[in-house]
């Protein structure tokens, strides 16, 4: 991971802050339950709640370089080459994500998401209703986001879009991840934007099926796909192999994030089952051509 | 729906097959938890644990495995000359599969991937994915089907230039020795001379404790793993010509320093040899 001076903005692509937040959240973890100390005693000590640590630990929110010190001496870490190991990590996991210059679109929890995408070596979605972010066109994002602010000025929504479509920069990065996409059938057959927008959005998914490391595969009406798969989500991994998978869930207002074993294994299983499913990616290429002509 | 041949979920050709069973562990599961891999659920880290407890050096086994495929496939593009790979007994995706490996190499090298779990086709279809030079696929067939094996990867290899036959540490899930030799038999009789078999697995009676906790493992409800004698796994190259050093253990095979001491205690065998 290449250092960051202090003003700089990650480019598209760079790991960006939010999975040095959970190397550091995930070590700060391991020293608090090492030392035995409870989720609210940290955070008397650095004049936070039970739930700051929490988020903390989980590397969602940024860390002041000051409580990290605090945490760190209260956890007994009296080595001073960790120490600056561990600060100098705090002050590199808050240089912002290119997404900061849209702070004015961004809503929090999205800001979230994006470090997250950012950060992740395999993303896996299931798409229900909307083809995802990453594979719309700049007509489709722009008919999407219209149905969800319908009365906000075009300035705006212009904003939106033109944010949406600076994500999909990374399919192109580098050193992209791997996208792996189940979608609905019903996500391609609903004219978002009208019949033309969507074979146009259409093309466009045939020809990102066709870039090394995204693959389509779509789940036809005709499979029985699975009871448990009633909302799209996502989940991110992380090469890191101490960091958890994390599921994401939209929702109309906010979004959820799980990443409890448990609950992480639940929706892979729903994933696997519909990745399974679905028809196969070489398939998927056929049937999307299939929908286009009839588009 | 309106066209006529919209796909159904039915036709084995379209998807990647039946469902999968969580409730009992899995093989590849399993290994890829040994591996410190994430696709695992619990039962598969139960299963997983309570080998390892009753015999601790499968971890050894599991990252010796994958450190012999990486330098047998280093050996084989690099010194053998091998351009083309048949990989019967896929698994789940890890670091360093053999087509990232043989086209590290060069590029333009064909892999055939070959299993019969949905789980792990639907894996390696999504992540196992060539260069644009080269070449990989994915073939659902059973191994114990081994002329359907062959038919299959015809479409991606050549079979008149030589083949990297792969087999690793899968032969232990065909119980029965004879229809297990024959089936190594019957896939290398399809490759041309100047093939290569590479295989490791596992031994019986070196171990009481590894011996113990198959037997474990094989009642989990998760598919039975036979382990042989060390001339039984001789066998499995009859006819061929070893390559130094012979069938060793795992990681005694052309031990590469670079690799770390990455499962230096395996008791497991592996051996590369010629066909002539």
């Amino acid at each position: 991971m290449s250092t960051v001076e202090p003003g700089d903005e990650l480019p598209v692509g760079a790991p960006g802050p939010t999975v040095l937040r959970m190397m550091l959240g995930n070590q700060l973890h391991q020293l608090r339950e090492a030392a035995g100390v409870t989720a609210e005693r940290a955070g008397y000590e650095i004049r936070a709640s039970r739930s700051k640590i929490s988020r903390m630990e989980n590397g969602r929110v940024s860390f002041k370089e000051r409580d990290v010190a605090d945490l760190l001496t209260m956890y007994g870490v009296t080595d001073e080459q960790k120490r600056a190991g561990m600060l100098s990590l705090a002050r590199q996991a808050d240089t912002p994500g290119w997404w900061s210059s849209y702070s004015d679109v961004l809503d929090d929890w999205l800001d979230t998401y994006l470090g997250l995408e950012a950060a992740a070596s395999v993303i896996r979605t299931f798409e229900l209703q909307f083809v995802h972010g990453l594979f719309q066109t700049e007509a489709y994002a722009r008919a999407v986001t219209m149905l969800g602010h319908k009365a906000t000025p075009a300035e705006e929504i212009d904003r939106r879009v033109s944010l949406r479509l600076k994500r999909q920069d990374l399919l192109t990065s580098p050193d992209p991840p791997r996208v792996w996409s189940v979608i609905d059938e019903a996500a391609l057959r609903r004219p978002v934007g009208g019949r033309s927008v969507m074979r146009g959005q259409l093309r466009h998914l045939t020809q990102v099926a066709e870039l090394p490391r995204v693959t389509i595969q779509v789940v036809p009406f005709g499979s029985g796909a699975h009871a448990a798969a009633s909302s799209s989500f996502s989940i991110l991994r992380f090469a890191e192999p101490e960091l958890p998978d994390v599921v994401y869930i939209e929702l109309l207002t906010t979004a959820l994030y799980r990443e409890k074993r448990e609950e992480v294994d639940h929706y892979m299983e729903v994933i696997n089952h519909l990745s399974t499913q679905a028809l196969t990616p070489d398939r998927t290429t056929r049937f999307l051509n299939e929908i286009t002509r009839e588009t | 729906m309106a066209t006529s041949s919209a796909p159904g979920p039915d036709d084995p050709e379209n998807t990647a097959g039946a469902g999968i069973d969580t409730t009992v562990p899995h093989s590849a599961r399993i290994w890829n938890y040994w591996l410190g891999g994430k696709d695992n659920y619990a039962v598969d880290r139960e299963a997983g644990d309570q080998y390892v407890k009753v015999f601790p050096g499968i971890v050894d086994i599991a990252r010796a495995g994958r450190a012999f495929l990486a330098r047998a496939v280093r050996y084989l593009t690099l010194e053998a000359g091998i351009r083309q790979f048949l990989d019967v007994g896929t698994g789940l995706p890890t670091v360093d599969n053999t087509h990232e490996l043989a086209q590290r190499a060069d590029p333009a090298s064909r892999i055939v991937y070959v299993d019969n779990d949905p789980l792990v086709l639907a894996h390696a279809r999504a992540l196992l994915t060539s260069t644009p030079e080269g070449v990989t696929d994915y073939v659902d067939a059973d191994m114990r089907d081994p002329a359907a094996v062959l038919a299959r990867a015809e479409a991606t290899l050549d079979f008149g230039q030589p083949i990297g036959l792969m087999i690793m540490g899968v032969m232990g899930h065909i119980p029965d020795d004879d229809e297990a030799q024959s089936i190594v038999q019957r896939l290398l009789a399809g490759l041309p001379s100047g093939s290569y078999l590479a295989m490791y697995d596992g031994l019986d009676s070196v171990s009481e404790a590894m011996t113990e906790a198959q037997e474990g493992y094989d009642d989990t409800g998760a598919m039975p793993y036979k382990l042989r004698y060390v001339d039984q796994v001789r066998r499995f190259f009859d006819g061929l010509e070893f390559v130094e050093p012979g069938l060793v253990r795992c990681p005694e095979w052309r031990p590469d320093p670079s690799q770390g001491d990455a499962g230096a205690n395996a008791i497991t065998l592996a051996g590369v040899a010629r066909k002539p």
